[in-house]
């Protein structure tokens, strides 16, 4: 990456939400204007700092949900339990102000233009970050295969739902597996993510893809440990694992 | 919730990591004192429900880096890293 990118402490900015979006009950995305933002890489995320009136200060962080060079973008789901979470889903509003960030990281990215097959996998809002790279590889017409492989428990806890059903084509494919409940008529999978199906599903090995699993600790592991089986070099896996505060 | 989930990877701290040494370390080489392997930080266990940050190897989870802020002061501990490379 970027020499540029790489250098130079990280400021707080003022970030300012300028729309929102509900993608399931419980996830929202809010667009934001952020003064002074840099712009970001596919897979990158940012830091929400909140300050109450009391100067209480909580800080989490959060996967870009946009392609480089749109509206900066943030998709995030209610923990209930969470101190930050519930205000950025339920709370926030057009307008409402708080600070930002980033963009932090340069292992979990991914360059629309590397042409390596791509086999991106997300479990819940995992799948945000892999989303990134599904804009950016449209947005900029990447030639890689893609194909996300998303596991959601249910229909409605599928986030971006239309956009996945629109955006298939020219390589980039959609498979999705619902563990919990399927509506009629399902014709994805109807369970975890597995080594069998990790086994229909993914690139060959002889195509040596690059991986982005993305989710829970569990997801993660089991993603990654099944792809191993198949014979993945580790090598090509990255991994991101979300925590259990929001 | 269960312990599988209080374990994190390199990725949850690289915000932290930029704000203490002002520069993007989540993709930065770190050899485990314990065992020797070579991986980027976003490739290492993390533990942030420890008071601080807690880093362990992936292999042998030897404890390679600590991080304990305070209020005006952070410790960092890095007794169980060989190297840090920086790119």
């Amino acid at each position: 990456m970027a020499r540029a990118a790489v250098l130079g402490r990280l400021a707080w900015l003022a970030a300012e939400v300028a729309g929102a979006k509900w993608e399931t009950p419980r996830v929202r995305t809010l667009e934001l204007n952020v003064p002074g933002w840099a712009d970001h890489l596919a897979g990158q995320h940012l830091d929400v700092r909140l300050t109450a009136e009391d100067g209480y200060q909580a800080q989490r962080s959060y996967s870009i949900a946009s392609a480089p060079g749109t509206t900066l973008a943030l998709t995030v789901e209610r923990l209930d339990d969470g101190e930050v979470s519930p205000y950025l889903v339920d709370e926030a509003r057009e307008g409402d102000g708080f600070e930002v960030r980033g963009p932090i990281g340069g292992y979990f990215v991914w360059e629309p233009g590397d042409p390596t097959p791509v086999l991106p996998v997300g479990g819940g809002s995992g799948v945000v970050p892999l989303m990134a790279m599904a804009r950016s590889r449209a947005r900029v017409g990447g030639t890689a295969p893609m194909r996300l492989l998303y596991s959601s428990r249910s229909l409605e806890d599928v986030i971006y739902r239309d956009e996945l059903e629109a955006l298939p084509g020219d390589g980039f494919e959609v498979v999705q597996t619902l563990t919990r409940e399927q509506p009629a008529g399902w014709s994805g999978y109807s369970r975890r993510i597995d080594p069998e199906l990790l086994a229909e599903v993914a690139w060959p090995v002889a195509d040596e893809p690059k991986v982005f699993v993305c989710g829970s600790t569990r997801f993660v592991d089991a993603a990654a440990d099944g792809l191993v089986g198949l014979g993945y070099d580790p090598r090509w896996i990255r991994t991101e694992r979300f925590g259990a505060t929001g | 919730m269960e312990t599988s989930d209080l374990r994190l990877d390199g990725n949850a701290i690289g915000g932290l990591l930029n704000e203490l040494f002002g520069a993007e370390l989540t993709a930065a080489p770190c050899v485990c004192g314990g065992c020797g392997a070579r991986e980027e930080i976003a490739r290492l266990d993390v533990y942030v429900h420890a008071p601080g940050v807690v880093v362990r190897c992936r292999h042998c989870e030897d404890v390679m880096i600590q991080i304990v802020r305070g209020p005006r002061r952070t410790w960092i501990d890095l007794t169980g890293t060989a190297r840090l490379e920086l790119g």
